[in-house]
C-alpha cells in the first residue's frame, strides 16, 4: 500500500516537474538546433549559484552557448523564444543595449503567488538562457523598477562573464 | 460588384482605423531605438496586470493602492532611451510623437515637470467623461522616455503610480485636475 502511495505521488509530481522544466530546455534546444551552438557545462555552477547568486532567487537553471552568432535582427530570436514558451509566459522586458551589441529578453510565467522568470541574453558572439523563481520580495521589486531590475540582471551576468 | 468593393474598402479601412486607436506605442518611438544607446521595453498587459494586482493586495498595506489602480488597467507600456550625447534626438521627433496622440478625445496638459525636473509631456484621453488612458512622453538631454498607461485612471492615481511599474514619478503639486469634456485635439 505505501509502495502505491509513493509511485501515485510521483507520478502526479512528474508533471509539474517537467512542466517547470519543459520550458527552459525547449528553449535551450531551438537555440541549438536555429544556430548549431551547444550549450556549455559550467564547471561548480551549483557551488558558484550558492555563492553568487542574486537575492531573492531560487531554482535557478542556466544554459551558456559559447560562439553564438547573433542574427542581425534580435526579432528571430525573440519569435523563438516566444513560440518555445507558449501560453501562461509573457513578454516583461526587453534591453537593447548599441554599444554592447546586447539584447536581453525577459519573460515572465506568474501564477498564484509565484513568478517564474525567463532571461534570454543575447551578446555578439555568446549566449545565455536562465531560468529562476522569484521570491516575494524579488517580485516587489521586478514590479516597482522592473527597468533597474533587467540592467541590474544584465550586469550581474556580464560581471559573471567577466570573471 | 463596384458596390462590394466599396463596402470591402470601407471595411478594411474601418479595421485599420480601430487598429490605429489601439496602437500601444507609435511607431515613431520603436524608430527611436535606433538612436539610442540603450533601450528599456517593459510591457504589463492584460492577466500580468492582473496578477501584479492580486499580488501586491496580498499583504503591504502600501501597495493596496497601486494594486486597486492596476486591477482596472488594460496595459501600461514602457520606452526608455538612452543616447550617448545631447541632440542624438530632435524636437521634430518628439513632436512628432506628441502629433500621433492628438486624436478625438485626447488633450494635453502642458508644463509638468517630474521630481527629476525632466519636461514632462502628459496627454490623457477621455471617453463619455471618464478617463481611459494617460500617455507620458519625459524628455531630457540624453534621455526620453515614452509611457502609455491604457484603462481608466486620473491624475492623482498618476501620481500614485509613479516610480512603479517603469512609470516616472511626477510631482504631484504639478498635475492640474483635467477637465471633465476633453477638447477633441485642443492642447491646454
Amino acid at each position: 500500500m505505501k509502495s502505491l502511495r509513493v509511485f501515485l505521488l510521483v507520478m502526479c509530481a512528474a508533471p509539474l516537474a517537467f512542466g517547470a522544466d519543459h520550458e527552459f530546455r525547449e528553449i535551450v534546444h531551438t537555440i541549438e538546433g536555429a544556430y548549431g551552438v551547444h550549450h556549455s557545462h559550467i564547471p561548480f555552477l551549483g557551488a558558484v549559484m550558492f555563492v553568487a547568486r542574486p537575492e531573492g532567487v531560487s531554482g535557478m537553471k542556466i544554459a551558456f552557448f559559447e560562439d553564438f552568432k547573433m542574427p542581425a535582427d534580435a526579432a528571430d530570436v525573440c519569435r523563438m523564444v516566444e513560440s518555445s514558451l507558449g501560453p501562461g509566459w509573457y513578454p516583461f522586458i526587453r534591453v537593447r543595449s548599441r554599444a554592447d551589441g546586447e539584447t536581453t529578453l525577459i519573460y515572465t510565467s506568474p501564477s498564484g503567488g509565484k513568478m517564474r522568470m525567463m532571461i534570454v541574453s543575447l551578446e555578439p558572439s555568446e549566449a545565455t538562457v536562465v531560468e529562476l523563481n522569484l521570491s516575494d520580495r524579488a517580485i516587489k521589486r521586478w514590479l516597482k523598477e522592473p527597468g533597474e531590475e533587467a540592467e541590474e540582471q544584465s550586469g550581474h551576468h556580464r560581471h559573471h562573464d567577466d570573471d | 460588384m463596384k458596390r462590394i468593393v466599396t463596402w470591402l474598402v470601407l471595411l478594411l479601412a474601418s479595421s485599420a482605423a480601430a487598429r490605429a486607436q489601439d496602437i500601444k506605442i507609435p511607431l515613431d518611438v520603436e524608430k527611436l531605438s535606433a538612436k539610442a544607446k540603450e533601450t528599456v521595453e517593459v510591457t504589463m498587459d492584460g492577466p500580468m496586470l492582473r496578477w501584479a494586482s492580486k499580488f501586491l493586495s496580498a499583504d503591504d498595506p502600501e501597495d493596496q493602492e497601486a494594486a486597486k489602480l492596476v486591477a482596472n488597467l488594460k496595459g501600461i507600456y514602457v520606452r526608455h532611451f538612452e543616447f550617448d550625447e545631447e541632440g542624438a534626438y530632435t524636437a521634430a521627433e518628439v513632436e512628432a510623437l506628441r502629433s500621433q496622440i492628438r486624436g478625438p478625445g485626447w488633450s494635453r496638459v502642458v508644463g509638468v515637470r517630474s521630481q527629476d525636473e525632466e519636461n514632462v509631456d502628459v496627454f490623457f484621453k477621455l471617453e463619455n467623461d471618464k478617463m481611459a488612458g494617460i500617455v507620458i512622453i519625459a524628455a531630457e538631454p540624453k534621455e526620453l522616455t515614452f509611457v502609455n498607461i491604457v484603462g481608466p485612471i486620473d491624475l492623482d492615481q498618476l501620481a500614485d503610480l509613479g516610480g512603479q511599474f517603469g512609470v516616472p514619478k511626477l510631482n504631484p503639486k504639478s498635475l492640474p485636475k483635467p477637465q471633465t469634456k476633453a477638447q477633441p485635439g485642443e492642447h491646454k
